[in-house]
Protein backbone atom coordinates (compact mmCIF):
# COMPACT_ATOMS: atom_id res chain seq x y z
CA UNK A 1 0.00 0.00 0.00
CA UNK A 2 1.15 3.57 -0.73
CA UNK A 3 2.01 6.38 1.78
CA UNK A 4 -2.32 7.15 1.14
CA UNK A 5 -3.63 4.64 -0.99
CA UNK A 6 -7.57 4.46 -0.89
CA UNK A 7 -7.34 7.98 0.87
CA UNK A 8 -11.07 9.78 1.04
CA UNK A 9 -9.20 13.23 1.50
CA UNK A 10 -10.57 16.12 -1.82
CA UNK A 11 -8.39 18.81 -1.94
CA UNK A 12 -8.42 22.46 -3.81
CA UNK A 13 -4.98 22.42 -4.36
CA UNK A 14 -4.48 22.62 -7.80
CA UNK A 15 -7.60 25.30 -7.94
CA UNK A 16 -5.95 27.45 -5.54
CA UNK A 17 -2.64 27.10 -7.21
CA UNK A 18 -4.76 28.56 -10.05
CA UNK A 19 -6.35 31.43 -7.71
CA UNK A 20 -3.03 32.41 -6.52
CA UNK A 21 -1.28 33.81 -9.73
CA UNK A 22 -1.12 30.49 -11.70
CA UNK A 23 1.50 29.15 -9.05
CA UNK A 24 3.93 26.08 -10.01
CA UNK A 25 3.88 23.34 -8.66
CA UNK A 26 7.39 23.28 -7.94
CA UNK A 27 6.73 26.72 -6.62
CA UNK A 28 4.44 25.42 -4.36
CA UNK A 29 6.94 22.66 -3.79
CA UNK A 30 9.26 25.11 -2.44
CA UNK A 31 6.91 27.26 0.00
CA UNK A 32 6.17 24.33 1.94
CA UNK A 33 9.24 22.20 2.02
CA UNK A 34 8.23 19.20 0.03
CA UNK A 35 8.80 17.41 -3.16
CA UNK A 36 7.14 18.79 -6.31
CA UNK A 37 5.86 14.92 -6.78
CA UNK A 38 4.50 14.79 -3.65
CA UNK A 39 2.72 17.93 -4.66
CA UNK A 40 1.40 15.98 -7.75
CA UNK A 41 0.52 12.86 -5.82
CA UNK A 42 -1.65 15.37 -3.61
CA UNK A 43 -3.35 17.09 -6.59
CA UNK A 44 -4.21 13.36 -7.79
CA UNK A 45 -5.37 12.58 -4.55
CA UNK A 46 -2.81 10.01 -4.05
CA UNK A 47 -1.35 10.65 -0.99
CA UNK A 48 -2.84 12.37 2.30
CA UNK A 49 -0.34 14.65 3.91
CA UNK A 50 0.51 15.10 7.57
CA UNK A 51 -1.27 17.20 9.94
CA UNK A 52 2.22 19.95 9.21
CA UNK A 53 2.02 19.60 5.64
CA UNK A 54 -1.47 20.27 5.56
CA UNK A 55 -1.23 23.59 7.66
CA UNK A 56 1.90 24.51 5.26
CA UNK A 57 -0.30 24.16 2.56
CA UNK A 58 -3.17 26.21 3.72
CA UNK A 59 -0.64 28.87 5.29
CA UNK A 60 1.04 28.96 1.46
CA UNK A 61 -2.12 29.83 -0.04
CA UNK A 62 -3.89 31.85 2.91
CA UNK A 63 -6.25 30.27 3.65
CA UNK A 64 -8.01 27.92 6.79
CA UNK A 65 -6.61 24.17 6.29
CA UNK A 66 -10.25 23.44 5.73
CA UNK A 67 -10.74 25.35 2.86
CA UNK A 68 -8.10 22.91 1.44
CA UNK A 69 -9.11 19.67 2.46
CA UNK A 70 -12.62 18.35 2.58
CA UNK A 71 -12.56 14.43 3.96
CA UNK A 72 -14.91 12.13 2.34
CA UNK A 73 -15.43 9.10 4.56
CA UNK A 74 -18.17 8.27 6.95
CA UNK B 1 0.61 22.02 -20.54
CA UNK B 2 2.52 18.47 -19.48
CA UNK B 3 6.46 18.73 -18.97
CA UNK B 4 8.60 16.63 -17.53
CA UNK B 5 8.96 16.08 -13.48
CA UNK B 6 12.99 16.13 -12.49
CA UNK B 7 13.74 12.90 -10.63
CA UNK B 8 13.99 13.30 -6.90
CA UNK B 9 16.61 12.32 -5.21
CA UNK B 10 15.54 8.97 -4.25
CA UNK B 11 14.38 7.83 -7.11
CA UNK B 12 17.73 8.86 -8.55
CA UNK B 13 20.05 6.78 -6.03
CA UNK B 14 17.45 3.96 -6.68
CA UNK B 15 17.83 4.40 -10.41
CA UNK B 16 22.14 4.27 -9.68
CA UNK B 17 21.73 1.34 -7.50
CA UNK B 18 19.53 -1.02 -10.52
CA UNK B 19 22.13 0.50 -13.03
CA UNK B 20 25.05 -0.78 -11.08
CA UNK B 21 23.49 -3.78 -10.75
CA UNK B 22 22.99 -4.63 -13.95
CA UNK B 23 25.97 -3.46 -15.07
CA UNK B 24 28.12 -6.29 -12.96
CA UNK B 25 25.61 -8.76 -13.91
CA UNK B 26 26.03 -8.04 -17.42
CA UNK B 27 29.61 -8.18 -16.64
CA UNK B 28 29.20 -11.16 -14.91
CA UNK B 29 27.49 -13.77 -17.56
CA UNK B 30 30.14 -12.07 -19.82
CA UNK B 31 32.93 -12.89 -17.56
CA UNK B 32 32.34 -16.57 -16.81
CA UNK B 33 32.75 -17.70 -20.43
CA UNK B 34 35.89 -15.65 -20.93
CA UNK B 35 37.20 -16.86 -18.14
CA UNK B 36 36.55 -20.65 -18.64
CA UNK B 37 38.07 -20.10 -21.90
CA UNK B 38 41.10 -18.64 -20.96
CA UNK B 39 41.88 -21.18 -18.44
CA UNK B 40 40.27 -24.34 -19.99
CA UNK B 41 37.71 -24.86 -17.19
CA UNK B 42 34.07 -25.73 -17.29
CA UNK B 43 31.57 -22.82 -16.97
CA UNK B 44 30.65 -24.13 -13.67
CA UNK B 45 34.01 -23.95 -12.43
CA UNK B 46 34.58 -20.12 -13.95
CA UNK B 47 30.96 -19.19 -12.30
CA UNK B 48 32.46 -19.17 -8.63
CA UNK B 49 35.35 -16.63 -9.66
CA UNK B 50 33.44 -14.08 -11.61
CA UNK B 51 31.39 -13.80 -8.92
CA UNK B 52 33.98 -11.47 -7.57
CA UNK B 53 32.43 -8.88 -9.79
CA UNK B 54 29.83 -8.25 -8.07
CA UNK B 55 32.29 -6.18 -5.62
CA UNK B 56 31.43 -3.36 -8.13
CA UNK B 57 28.25 -3.25 -5.99
CA UNK B 58 30.70 -1.35 -3.81
CA UNK B 59 29.79 1.62 -5.96
CA UNK B 60 26.03 1.26 -4.49
CA UNK B 61 28.33 3.54 -1.58
CA UNK B 62 27.71 6.60 -3.76
CA UNK B 63 24.32 6.58 -4.39
CA UNK B 64 23.89 8.24 -0.68
CA UNK B 65 25.57 11.39 -2.83
CA UNK B 66 22.11 11.67 -4.58
CA UNK B 67 20.66 12.33 -1.39
CA UNK B 68 22.49 15.29 -0.01
CA UNK B 69 21.91 18.71 -1.05
CA UNK B 70 24.80 20.27 -2.34
CA UNK B 71 24.30 23.56 -0.80
CA UNK B 72 23.77 22.24 2.91
CA UNK B 73 25.70 19.46 2.83
CA UNK B 74 24.24 18.28 6.16
CA UNK B 75 20.89 18.29 4.90
CA UNK B 76 19.23 14.77 3.37
CA UNK B 77 16.76 16.27 0.75
CA UNK B 78 13.34 13.82 1.41
CA UNK B 79 10.09 15.15 2.37
CA UNK B 80 7.66 13.05 4.42
CA UNK B 81 5.94 11.41 1.65
CA UNK B 82 9.83 10.01 0.62
CA UNK B 83 10.53 8.88 3.91
CA UNK B 84 7.29 6.47 4.03
CA UNK B 85 8.23 5.50 0.51
CA UNK B 86 12.03 4.76 1.46
CA UNK B 87 10.40 2.86 4.27
CA UNK B 88 7.90 1.12 2.63
CA UNK B 89 10.75 0.07 0.25
CA UNK B 90 13.60 -1.05 3.08
CA UNK B 91 10.95 -3.57 4.65
CA UNK B 92 10.43 -4.61 1.36
CA UNK B 93 14.34 -5.28 0.45
CA UNK B 94 14.65 -6.56 4.32
CA UNK B 95 12.20 -9.40 4.09
CA UNK B 96 13.11 -9.89 0.52
CA UNK B 97 16.72 -10.60 2.35
CA UNK B 98 15.30 -12.46 4.95
CA UNK B 99 13.67 -14.87 3.04
CA UNK B 100 16.52 -15.37 0.69
CA UNK B 101 19.15 -15.82 3.78
CA UNK B 102 16.99 -18.41 5.31
CA UNK B 103 15.90 -20.41 2.37
CA UNK B 104 19.90 -20.11 1.50
CA UNK B 105 20.94 -21.01 4.89
CA UNK B 106 18.42 -24.35 5.23
CA UNK B 107 18.51 -24.96 1.72
CA UNK B 108 22.33 -25.60 2.23
CA UNK B 109 21.90 -27.42 5.37
CA UNK B 110 19.88 -29.41 4.15
CA UNK B 111 21.61 -30.57 1.27
CA UNK B 112 24.79 -30.87 3.32
CA UNK B 113 22.59 -33.16 5.77
CA UNK B 114 20.84 -35.41 3.68
CA UNK B 115 23.28 -35.29 0.67
CA UNK B 116 26.93 -35.05 1.95
CA UNK B 117 26.04 -36.28 5.79
CA UNK B 118 27.55 -32.89 7.11
CA UNK B 119 24.81 -30.91 8.59
CA UNK B 120 27.35 -28.04 8.57
CA UNK B 121 27.98 -24.99 6.95
CA UNK B 122 31.11 -24.27 4.99
CA UNK B 123 33.02 -21.56 6.32
CA UNK B 124 33.55 -20.18 2.86
CA UNK B 125 29.85 -20.08 2.27
CA UNK B 126 29.58 -17.10 5.30
CA UNK B 127 30.94 -13.89 2.94
CA UNK B 128 28.47 -15.34 -0.38
CA UNK B 129 25.65 -15.37 2.10
CA UNK B 130 26.32 -11.88 3.61
CA UNK B 131 27.04 -10.31 0.33
CA UNK B 132 23.68 -12.35 -1.47
CA UNK B 133 21.25 -10.73 1.32
CA UNK B 134 22.92 -6.94 1.17
CA UNK B 135 22.94 -7.25 -2.90
CA UNK B 136 18.73 -9.12 -2.45
CA UNK B 137 18.32 -5.93 0.55
CA UNK B 138 19.39 -3.25 -1.88
CA UNK B 139 17.90 -4.50 -5.13
CA UNK B 140 14.73 -5.19 -3.48
CA UNK B 141 14.84 -1.68 -2.05
CA UNK B 142 15.22 0.32 -5.18
CA UNK B 143 12.83 -1.47 -6.73
CA UNK B 144 10.23 -0.72 -3.96
CA UNK B 145 11.58 2.95 -4.20
CA UNK B 146 10.58 3.28 -8.12
CA UNK B 147 7.24 1.34 -7.29
CA UNK B 148 6.36 3.65 -4.44
CA UNK B 149 7.06 6.83 -6.97
CA UNK B 150 5.46 5.58 -9.72
CA UNK B 151 1.82 4.38 -7.66
CA UNK B 152 1.82 7.76 -5.92
CA UNK B 153 3.00 9.92 -8.50
CA UNK B 154 1.92 9.30 -11.89
CA UNK B 155 2.44 10.76 -15.03
CA UNK B 156 -0.09 13.67 -13.88
CA UNK B 157 1.63 16.72 -14.42
CA UNK B 158 0.36 20.48 -15.27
Amino acid sequence: MTPSEGVQLKNRIRKLRFEHGEMTQQELADHVGAARQTIIALEAGKYAPSLLLAFRLAKAFGVKTEDVFQWDGD
Amino acid sequence: MKDSIPLAPLEKMARFNLIVFAAVTVLYFIAVPSLAWCFHRTLLQASVPALGLFGFCGFWGFGSYFLYDRKRRAKVKLDEREELINLQATTTGFAAAWGVFVALCMGVWVVRSYVVHRPTLPIVFLPFLVFTCMIVQTVFQSLGILAGYKRSCGDDTL
